[in-house]
């Protein structure tokens, strides 16, 4: 069967769920190569999202909803595929720093590596230091998320960065920070590898870190 | 240098409305059948919805009173709210600890107090005009500053300290704000024992227990979690409160389509919802305890991510939520003077005359965060200086129009007849001063502005707000010496606690 590869990134960009899974399993049953559904289809589709976004022809929540059709799909797709065929895009583990409650912003960030086919562990707000490390241990994320918004909140990232060291997991993951407060200075200085001032830009910053990092 | 302060007056802080020779010029948003809608909205959704609250205490006390508890949920019958409602107090008042009563606030439907905002980390440095992370000595300036600025109400300090023990920035805030102002301020703490450090302090200025209980000197704020959450330190913080009689707010940040939903009505109903929650609690532990409720209300920006603290939706949530707040019978926490701009720029000033008018016509009792910039991510004094001029204009439109005999002027208009002027006229000479008079806005000739320097609108408020920084002392040698030793014990308490256990 002939699959209509343009109609899955439509249903992508215009965010239908539903439709998308059923292609995506119709496709999947008459035997497309999953790798190639993913980088005809799916990945051009949130190219295409991520290309609309940053004309200002999409807004936050079409953006999300888009990212949320490519996670469904992606749950359908990812049995079916090599790690060489997910390229970077693989598990992320995410969390809000312990003492802080805050929230929207996190999922925010979550839902964008959703949408760009990582499978994302969210594991919620005021998460102590060893939440993380054990998280990182049993799910071996590729994405280390963490997001602070108070100043008082944001040393317990050095803190997490310094015990996945003392676990001697840390160069297995890319730490990337997020949170209003946080700094590019401030990521350096407790030896993140990625701090991303938005979460559309997280994505986009985490792909360019593995390219060059990878290469 | 000689600076002369003009002092505030009950037409500069508030203005008692409503009187029978003066129609407030008020506007409304809502009809009375939405305000009851959105009311019992808010009864529908604490009853069937529920709302979590993370503190064991607080869940027994609301089962007690009737609420169904499963595991953390709380669900509140109608009675229990109604019942919260009925008894808190109708008017309770804030007492200056100098006992300058020009300065008392009276927490009480038809009055509005303004003021700058709590803890953004950042602060424009008032010589380098550069943000930079907000500092100790910040506070005694932002106090200072609004101590001597006629339309500030209340204080709160535009930041979080950062350079003190992490975990003691609420209680050294409170320390020297408290000794650079008498105007009342409006504190906020990380936990009970920041509330309890503080308290401390200002029974030390109102000079005893009882004397604070009879002449309580500031307010307590606090911020539940939307969508219907009340963590553990917030409730408990609140429950604190109650059990002190200290006047406290308990709002939410709700975040339009982000923590609430994206239309106004429904966002009401949640933001109503979680500080309905607080007012069950304090009145359950202390009837007739005072509180206020509203908070910030605006929209997330979907194109940035960022929560909007410039958008109209700001404003037209807040003054909505005034309405049904009232309607509950309850004081109103809004805001406004706060902006999206990093800087200076005409940005700032825009979205701030609009939400400062717009927050004055709406009768908001407390309106916070004049001085907010970077979608209150920094603080700033010259905005605060600026929103302080744009709410002395809005007082003037919403003071009204006086219509009596004196005031239609009939004999006097007779007496000029046609032609001729007023300015020689007994009349004139009585009231023309009650026209507002700029202390930033240039009115001057051509001529005299460039004589002057040509200075702009920044110029002015930067030299204004430069020389107050400079030059106005503030009541800081008017502190007693016993309460000056009783804070500086308290501060080293707090640090012997904060250092035993940093999560205290
Ligand atoms: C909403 C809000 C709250 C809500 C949170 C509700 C919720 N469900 O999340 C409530 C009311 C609970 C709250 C509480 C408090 N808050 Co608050 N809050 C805010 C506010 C107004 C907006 C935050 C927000 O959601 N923005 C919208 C989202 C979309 O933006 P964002 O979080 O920044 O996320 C974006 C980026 O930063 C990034 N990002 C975020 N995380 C991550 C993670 C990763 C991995 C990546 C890649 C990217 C990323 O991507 C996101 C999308 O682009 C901010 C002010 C502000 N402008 O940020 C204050 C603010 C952060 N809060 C502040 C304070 C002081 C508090 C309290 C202490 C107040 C009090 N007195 O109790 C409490 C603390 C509670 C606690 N222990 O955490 C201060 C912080 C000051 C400081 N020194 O750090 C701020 C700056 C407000 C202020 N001016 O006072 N708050």
């Amino acid at each position: 069967m002939n699959i209509d590869f343009e109609r899955i990134s439509e249903l992508i960009t215009k965010g239908q769920i539903e439709q998308l899974q059923e292609q995506t399993n119709q496709a999947i049953e008459t035997g497309t190569e999953p790798a190639i559904l993913l980088n005809k289809g799916l990945l051009p589709g949130m190219d295409k999202v991520g290309q609309l976004w940053r004309n200002g022809d999409m807004f936050m929540p079409e953006v999300l909803r888009s990212a949320k059709a490519m996670s469904k799909a992606m749950d359908i797709l990812r049995p079916h595929l090599s790690k060489d065929d997910m390229g970077s895009a693989g598990k992320m583990v995410l969390g809000t720093v312990a003492g802080d409650l805050h929230d929207i912003g996190k999922d925010l960030a979550g839902m964008m590596f959703e949408g760009a086919g990582y499978e994302v562990l969210n594991i919620g707000i005021d998460q102590p230091n060893e939440a993380f490390v054990n998280a990182a241990i049993e799910h071996k994320p590729d994405v280390l998320g963490m997001s602070a918004l108070l100043t008082t909140t944001m040393p317990r990232m050095g803190e997490v960065i310094n015990s996945l060291k003392e676990s001697g997991i840390r160069d297995e993951m890319a730490v990337i920070i997020g949170g209003a407060p946080v700094t590019k200075e401030f990521a350096d200085e407790i030896g993140a590898d990625l701090y991303a001032p938005n979460a559309g830009s997280a994505v986009e910053l985490t792909k360019q870190y593995f390219a060059q990092n990878n290469s | 240098m000689q600076i002369s302060v003009m002092p505030k007056t009950n037409l500069t802080m508030s203005t008692r409305t409503n009187y029978s020779i003066q129609q407030t010029p008020h506007f409304q948003i809502l009809s009375d059948n939405q305000k009851e809608r959105i009311y019992n909205g808010m009864l529908r959704t604490l009853q069937y919805t529920g709302a979590n609250v993370h503190h064991e205490g607080a869940r027994e006390l609301f089962k007690k009173a009737g609420c169904k508890v499963d595991g953390i949920k709380v669900f509140f019958p109608s009675e229990v709210i109604t019942n919260a409602l009925a008894t808190v107090p109708p008017v309770t008042e804030v007492f200056p600890w100098n006992g300058d009563e020009s300065k008392k606030i009276t927490i009480e439907k038809d009055r509005s107090y303004f003021g700058p905002g709590p803890t953004p980390p950042n602060f424009i440095d008032p010589d380098t005009l550069e943000r930079r992370p907000y500092i100790r000595k910040d506070a005694s300036t932002v106090a200072r500053v609004c101590d001597a600025l006629p339309n500030m109400g209340y204080v709160q300090s535009l930041g979080s300290i950062s350079d003190v023990s992490n975990g003691l920035a609420d209680v050294y805030e409170f320390a020297d704000m408290v000794r650079n102002t008498t105007t009342p301020i409006m504190s906020w703490s990380f936990t009970r024992n920041g509330c309890r450090d503080i308290h401390r302090m200002a029974i030390a200025m109102a000079g005893g227990e009882e004397e604070f209980r009879h002449r309580p000197n500031y307010i307590f704020y606090g911020e539940p979690i939307s969508p219907l959450v009340s963590d553990f330190h917030a409730i408990d913080k609140c429950m604190y409160c109650a059990e002190n009689r200290i006047p406290q707010v308990y709002s939410p940040c709700a975040i339009g389509g982000g923590t609430v939903p994206a239309t106004h009505a429904g966002q009401l109903v949640v933001a109503l919802s979680e500080s309905m929650v607080g007012v069950i609690a304090s009145q359950l532990i202390s009837p007739g305890t005072s509180v206020i409720i509203g908070g910030v209300q605006s929209i997330l920006d979907m194109r940035n991510s960022i929560y909007s603290y410039g958008a109209p939706e700001l404003s037209l949530l807040s003054a909505a939520h005034t309405e049904v707040v009232h309607y509950c019978g309850l004081p109103m926490y809004s805001q406004s003077g706060c902006t999206d701009t990093k800087k200076m720029d005409i940005q700032s000033a825009m979205e701030a005359a609009l939400s400062i008018n717009a927050a004055m016509m709406s009768g908001a009792n407390f309106v916070h965060d004049n001085g907010y910039t970077e979608s209150g991510m920094t603080g700033d004094i010259f905005q605060a200086v600026m929103a302080d001029e744009l709410i002395g204009m809005a007082r003037i439109i919403e003071a009204g129009i006086e219509v009596n005999e004196e005031t239609l002027a009939v004999d006097v208009i007779k007496n000029v007849g046609s032609g001729g002027h007023y300015l020689y006229e007994d009349h004139t000479m009585k009231w023309f001063r009650k026209h507002w008079q700029p202390t930033l806005m240039d009115r001057n000739s051509y001529e005299s502005w460039q004589e002057k320097g040509q200075k702009t609108m920044k110029d002015r408020i930067i030299e204004k707000t430069r020389n107050l920084i400079d030059n106005y002392e503030g009541p800081n040698n008017e502190v007693p010496e016993n309460a000056d030793q009783e804070i500086e014990k308290i501060l080293q308490e707090a640090e012997v606690r904060i250092k035993n256990d940093p999560e205290s």
